[in-house]
């Protein structure tokens, strides 16, 4: 087991954002995380990163206790994340914002900062912005803003990415690539994928399980086939009437 | 620990530690060259001690630019108050001075434990405080430090301040000891210039550029952003204190109404935004620049009081990038090394 979350709750204010959420992820899942706006998808994988202290329940990363550790100790951990709206480092360069990652990340001795440098470039070439190395971030477009928040969560030798919806804003070109992209990360890294999407051709394709969060309960846990058709998910989409 | 000699590089080996020094010529020409035209420049005008106390007041302007310079980049925050910590440094080599009867490299010691301790003690703020609350909290601090002198009259002189500090040098000539203590400045100048240019350049300076772009991301890179935030903080405190050292070691005389008052921290605010905004190369062209508009403006009488914040505020509107913006338009080169993958 890789990632055991038990009866996680966090709430703001009033607002209870996730409730007694329990799930588990095995080594070399790809799991889906879907949910409709406001289902406490991403508070979920903020909890995890440790963006946000739960107020109560246990998360376990590779047999350790991560429960309200500050989020660079998760990062070194192995768990690494992208954001839903892209955040570089926008006055670095594209290289500078993969080194980041590469000289934070896990501990990696005998490494300089030119051996940084040499690995983040690797990595921009994986994701296929080398090209774009010395260009600053903040003239990058949304498709190479996403393909280099990729480049720098695979950059801290992670165990298990969080993926936040990688597709947002694509257009059907860029989205295809972007898919294309994280399957190869998958194969070539073997690297475990938590994965929030609203496209749900993407998370039919891309993933082995979903979960299903719903006012920030999980509702449903299963293949993905056995998801789409499953009268709740579908009345939590779409309403009682339709279902 | 072994070092070796790899492409132009020192490469040493601490533990498993990986550490490298670039060694190529090429880097050095430019620094080089203005070293050597600031070291002249004394030599040019030895005939005139005015000048020559220009030129060390322009220096400590810039010991003090720099480490905010790097303050800024490395903490993501502004800080108004650089001044407290050249208070700190100035009463305390004062006091031990006029008290103890220190000389400056005795009162030296103390100043750098006193510049740490006080770092330490108020850096949680670059962790608790964000944007304006910071900026805030570090503008009343010298002014706190300002009233405490005026409350402790019988220790701190108030408005007199404290005289008959140890002198930096003393060869018996003025003229030699004015240009000893230039050169001094100088070098306590370019030491900080070396060591923030060297930090900069390092993972640090990546590591401090992605904090001041955004902290939490970088937090979830696996950087541990409070600790280089406390580290920034007090290294810089540590620095603008030895400043504050040496302006009371230099002049003899110390009071809290020059160094801690608003005119002082808004003059080394607009070097550091009128030489580039951060830029490290561009605190000593504003510190220059600053020093000696100020000069030269003393002879339209007291109308200068009025011209010269006015004239800095005019070149603050239209200079967006500050003066070394104007040689980097047009002289900037990219000195990144270009790495290319080996394919096979």
């Amino acid at each position: 087991m890789l990632l055991k979350i038990q009866d996680l709750t966090k709430s703001f204010g009033g607002l209870v954002a996730v409730h007694k959420v329990s799930l588990s992820i095995e080594k070399g899942e790809v799991v889906g995380l879907i949910g409709p706006n406001g289902a406490g998808k991403t508070t979920l994988m903020n909890l995890i990163s440790g963006y946000h202290k739960a107020i109560s329940g246990r998360i376990e990363f590779d047999g350790a206790d991560i429960t309200g550790a500050r989020p660079h100790k998760i990062c070194r951990r192995g768990i690494s994340r992208t954001f839903q709206i892209p955040r570089p480092f926008p006055d670095l360069t594209a290289l500078a914002n993969v080194a980041v990652g590469v000289l934070c990340g896990k501990h990696r001795p005998h490494m300089s900062y030119s051996d940084g440098l040499l690995d983040a470039s690797h990595c921009l070439e994986f994701v296929g912005l080398f090209g774009k190395r010395n260009t600053l971030a903040r003239d990058l477009t949304l498709y190479e803003l996403r393909a280099l928040e990729l480049a720098r969560a695979l950059a801290t030798t992670p165990k298990l990415i969080m993926i936040d919806e990688v597709m947002a804003g694509l257009n059907p070109g860029e989205a295809s690539r972007a898919i294309k992209l994280v399957r190869r990360m998958i194969e070539e890294y073997h690297i475990t994928i938590f994965w929030i999407e609203h496209v749900m051709k993407v998370i039919m394709e891309a993933t082995e399980r979903v979960i299903v969060l719903h006012y920030g309960e999980k509702i449903a846990s299963g293949p993905p086939q056995e998801i789409v058709h499953d009268p709740k998910i579908i009345e939590a989409y779409l309403g009682e009437k339709i279902a | 620990m072994r070092i070796e000699h790899k492409r132009a590089r020192l490469v040493f080996h601490i533990r498993d530690l990986k550490l490298e020094w670039a060694i190529e010529p090429r880097y050095w020409r430019n620094p080089l060259l203005a070293v050597a035209g600031l070291a002249l420049l004394p030599l040019v005008i030895i005939s005139k001690p005015d000048y020559l106390t220009l030129l060390t007041t322009a220096n400590i302007y810039a010991a003090v630019a720099i480490p905010l310079a790097w303050q800024m980049v490395g903490i993501g925050r502004m800080n108004f108050g650089p001044q407290f910590f050249v208070g700190i440094g100035g009463f305390a080599a004062a006091l031990l001075s006029i008290h103890l009867g220190w000389g400056p490299w005795q009162t030296l010691g103390i100043v750098i434990l006193l510049g740490l301790g006080f770092g330490l003690a108020l850096s949680p703020l670059t962790t608790i405080a964000k944007g304006l609350y910071f900026s805030l909290i570090t503008l009343v601090l010298p002014l706190i430090f300002l009233e405490f002198t005026y409350v402790y009259t019988d220790v701190f002189k108030g408005e007199t301040g404290l005289s008959g500090i140890a002198p930096l040098v003393n060869f018996g000539k003025i003229r030699t000891n004015y240009l000893v203590s230039c050169y001094f400045s100088l070098g306590l100048m370019l030491l900080s210039l070396y060591i923030v240019d060297k930090v900069l350049r390092s993972r640090i300076g990546l590591y401090e550029a992605a904090i001041n772009d955004d902290e939490d991301v970088a937090e979830t890179c696996g950087l541990n952003i409070n600790g280089w935030k406390i580290l920034c903080f007090t290294v810089t405190s540590v620095m603008i204190a030895v400043t504050g050292w040496f302006a009371a070691h230099y002049y003899g005389t110390f009071s809290g109404i020059t160094y801690l008052h608003l005119p002082f921290m808004v003059k080394i605010l607009l070097i550091v935004m009128i030489g580039g905004r951060g830029e490290l190369y561009g605190s000593i062209v504003g510190a220059y620049f600053v020093a000696f508009l100020e000069q030269a403006l003393t002879i339209l009488g007291p109308v200068h009081y009025i011209v010269f914040p006015f004239v800095l505020l005019i070149m603050l509107s239209t200079l967006r990038e500050g003066l070394y913006g104007l040689y980097r338009r047009h002289k900037y080169r990219e000195y990144y090394p270009t790495i290319r993958v080996r394919k096979r």
